[in-house]
């Protein structure tokens, strides 16, 4: 036996992606139900138009950390106890465009936890003892935060990169614990929790009565508008740093604008971002970390959003070598600019993303959140097909075109903290 | 349920195969039977900084991660205090891709010069970026010497200090491959939809031949019981005060562990557990509290720990925390009570078990500590773990003197 003879491989062509069922809710609104899970385990999520961009004065926030927080009936002790009872785990989520909640339990407690969950973040009474009480929790975390340099980079590269819509810009300030009054909480709560409901989705061999049952209570909630996202927004070019005193690291943030799925430019961009840093044999990994020992991880990843995107780089280096790794990010979008993919980057890199493709639609609740990736911009599994399409059409030429176009240091926001 | 066949090659190499028809990926999983805790006092942090070393090429293959992406796969690694993991996900068809390099990374490495440098450098980035960069980053550097005096347990699996990592030679990496890296020491697990007898040809001929090596025989010091309440209090660059209580508990393979998980789950698990009510919700002296085990192989620790309210002193928790306390260990608790924790353990497993990867590893991390067949065992352990027992071991860890804490208290105030 040869060792040093790698053994032959088989290039993968199909991925079988299933769809979930969709319930119909009202015009704008759905449930998607995903029922072949081979065992016990069951999520819901609800979907909201409560994303932070609703509100400049951090209510999206705040009342999506306080729909536990009571009604009137039920403390909030009460209402995780009935949750806890039945083994639900409760998570929530907040982006800029959405927020969810979502509930991982067994099948057969699904429903009983969905009415529970249903009776909190509807009749939730702001209390004010469990408001003063969150607020200081809130405040406690965004002062720890802001001891991380992953976070000072963060939060102003955001500011930076959505220079061009102060909805999009907007983060978490001191003056927003302040500023806050019940009515403020109970009015956000009534548009966009009450009136708020975007989608709902059930993973779990369950029963499609009882999934109707669930779809036809989300109803009450459900929004009965289309709601509006920005369709296009302009980063701010330029560079920007935050000194920390006594930082070990600093974090580097790089990025710009760019595009969602229903851009043209988008699956090939895609094949763009895996080659520049989105595996572990990337271009930036494989200098940054594997040649030059800068850091401990870099990437580059492409954000979604309804109907927009944008590309970013995050690492955190030595702050020795801080401008060293600058100096090299950019080497590297340069060389993407002037220089030819080799055929047999291209070769690996094609293999690579068609085996993740494979790995993203594997289990019922990976191809849940795949088909949702699409739907929520309007596209069906058919994507995915024609991602594996352009994946094996796309020419270095090609590469070197979107390089030239998206990729330019000079279309970019540079923040650095540390 | 998770469906296992076992066989041992003629080198020693313990194998394990969990076939799943429903998915097109294959989980190749090589668990090396040492950690930090199997470090020289003097060299820590030398098992991770090898677990980074271990991808730098072997000894016909330059590069580990190019063949495999090349397969559509990717991979990773974990060290801890009690062992170094290795798993590669790749599509099924090419799962001989994966075993090709774990086998010759198993028969030796290449050991370049270049590879040490980098990963000494990557490896110094980590810590800084986990430990020494973040705020509380360095409270597992403090409290591990805290509640340790002599196992080693004493230090983190990055390591005491980041001089240990930069002294690091090539002579000491060629030692600890010898000592640890070799078939006796291992165990291979394979998930996917195969056939146990192409399992069984495939790993004869790619592992069938490396060397058998040397067992090692583990000697660690053993921990005297702790017999005095030891505390600490430490200044620190942090917004809040923070306190970590670390109680002593048994192993991994004795049978209250399942129980001293049960009560960390009681105490602080969730919005509903014992110290959360009380501690945040009706006193007000916490913003945030946990409770959990450590789940390490040997003698363990179980933690509480969280974050004061701004105005609220160490010595208010710590009498509040330990009437809690207290109140645990006076009487067996409502069966409804042990019901709710058991439910959720319950369903955290069933979550768990779902991934092709967990079970592979939960398989192969089993097998090390005495049989892959103990994972299906465990919700029947739970099961019939009662109010008494609960009891029993509440008493048994919640002693002053088996008690170390850590106070970090706010430089800002």
């Amino acid at each position: 036996m040869d060792r040093t003879q790698a053994p032959a491989l088989s290039a993968i062509t199909e991925v079988n992606f299933v769809s979930p069922i969709t319930f119909v809710i009202n015009k704008h609104v759905n449930l998607y139900h995903m029922p072949y899970v081979p065992n016990d385990t069951a999520r819901f999520d609800l979907y909201f138009d409560a994303g932070k961009i609703r509100n400049q004065k951090s209510l999206s926030s705040f009342v999506n950390g306080l729909l536990f927080s009571g009604t009137k009936d039920k403390t909030s002790v009460e209402i995780n106890a009935d949750i806890n009872r039945l083994g639900g785990f409760l998570d929530t989520g907040l982006s800029a465009e959405n927020a969810v909640i979502s509930m991982y339990c067994l099948k057969e407690h699904l429903p009983e936890l969905f009415d529970i969950l249903f009776d909190a973040i509807t009749n939730v009474s702001f209390r004010e003892d469990e408001v003063a009480d969150f607020l200081s929790d809130r405040k406690q975390k965004l002062h720890i935060s802001r001891e991380k340099v992953s976070y000072l980079a963060q939060s102003n590269f955001q500011k930076e990169l959505f220079a061009s819509d102060e909805k999009y810009a907007t983060i978490l300030e001191d003056e927003h614990f302040s500023s806050v009054t019940q009515e403020d909480l109970k009015a956000f709560h009534e548009n966009y929790i009450l009136n708020g409901l975007e989608r709902v989705v059930v993973i779990g061999n369950i029963p499609a009565a009882e999934v109707q049952k669930i779809a036809s209570k989300a109803g009450e909630i459900a929004a009965t508008r289309r709601p509006e996202f920005a369709t296009s927004l302009q980063n701010r070019i330029g560079s920007k740093h935050v000194e920390k005193e006594g930082a070990l690291q600093s974090a580097i943030r790089v990025g710009r604008t760019l595009f969602n799925k229903n851009h043209p430019d988008f699956l090939d961009f895609f094949v763009l971002n895996t080659i520049l840093g989105d595996y572990f044999g990337s271009r930036l990994m494989s200098n940054i970390r594997e040649d030059k020992g800068y850091t401990y991880g870099i990437g580059s990843m492409i954000a979604e959003l309804n109907n927009t995107g944008y590309f970013l780089i995050a690492t955190e280096v030595g702050k020795d070598v801080r401008e060293k790794a600058l100096q090299e990010i950019r080497n590297e979008l340069d060389r993407l600019c002037n220089e030819l993919v080799s055929e047999q980057e291209l070769d690996l890199v094609r293999n690579y993303m068609r085996g993740q493709l494979l790995k993203s639609a594997d289990g019922p609740y990976a191809m849940t959140d795949l088909f949702l990736s699409a739907s929520l911009q309007g596209k069906d599994l058919e994507f995915y097909n024609d991602a594996l399409l352009a994946i094996h059409e796309i020419t270095p030429e090609r590469i070197q075109e979107l390089a030239n176009k998206y990729l330019r240091w000079d279309q970019m926001t540079i923040v650095t903290a540390g | 349920m998770i469906h296992f066949d076992r066989f041992t090659l003629e080198n020693g190499l313990r194998v394990l195969f969990h076939q799943d028809t429903t998915t097109p990926l294959a989980v190749v999983n090589v668990l090396y039977d040492v950690g930090a805790r199997d470090e020289s006092e003097d060299q820590t942090g030398f098992a991770h900084l090898f677990e980074h070393l271990m991808f730098g090429g072997s000894v016909n293959i330059p590069e580990f991660d190019t063949p495999l992406q090349q397969a559509g796969g990717e991979n990773n690694a974990f060290t801890s205090n009690d062992v170094t993991n290795y798993y590669d996900v790749l599509p099924v068809e090419n799962i001989e891709t994966a075993l090709w390099l774990e086998s010759d990374r198993m028969l030796s490495l290449a050991f370049t010069p270049k590879s040490l440098e980098v990963q000494r450098q990557v490896v110094i980035e980590e810590f800084k970026q986990r430990y020494l960069n973040q705020p509380y980053g360095n409270v597992w550097l403090e409290l591990r010497p805290l509640a340790y005096q002599k196992h080693p347990y004493k230090w983190a699996t990055i390591g005491k200090k980041i001089e240990h990592i930069e002294d690091a030679t090539m002579e000491d990496v060629k030692a600890f491959f010898r000592k640890h890296y070799n078939p006796q020491n291992a165990i291979l697990c394979i998930a996917g939809n195969l056939e146990l007898e192409t399992v069984k040809s495939l790993t004869k001929k790619w592992f069938g031949s490396i060397p058998a090596g040397e067992k090692y025989e583990r000697n660690l010091p053993k921990e005297p019981e702790q017999v005095e309440f030891r505390e600490k209090t430490i200044e620190s660059k942090v917004p809040t005060d923070a306190f970590y209580y670390a109680f002593k508990m048994v192993d991994r393979k004795h049978d209250d562990f399942y129980t001293a998980d049960a009560l960390s789950d009681a105490l602080g698990r969730d919005k509903s557990s014992r110290l959360y009510v009380a501690l945040k919700k009706e006193q007000k002296l916490a913003s945030e509290i946990n409770a959990y085990i450590m789940g390490s192989h040997d003698e363990g620790l179980l933690v509480i720990s969280g974050k004061l309210n701004d105005g609220v002193s160490f010595d208010a928790l710590d009498s509040a925390l330990w009437k809690v306390l207290e109140k645990l260990c006076a009487s067996p608790m409502e069966a409804a009570e042990l019901d709710k924790i058991m439910v959720k353990i319950r369903t955290a497993k069933a979550f768990q078990e779902q991934g092709l990867l967990n079970r592979a590893m939960s398989l192969a991390m089993n097998e090390l500590l005495g049989d892959a067949n103990d994972v299906n065992l465990e919700n029947e352990k739970y099961k019939q773990i009662t109010p008494e027992d609960m009891h029993r071991v509440a008493n048994n860890i919640f002693q002053k003197q088996r008690c170390s804490v850590l106070r970090i208290k706010s430089a800002q105030k």
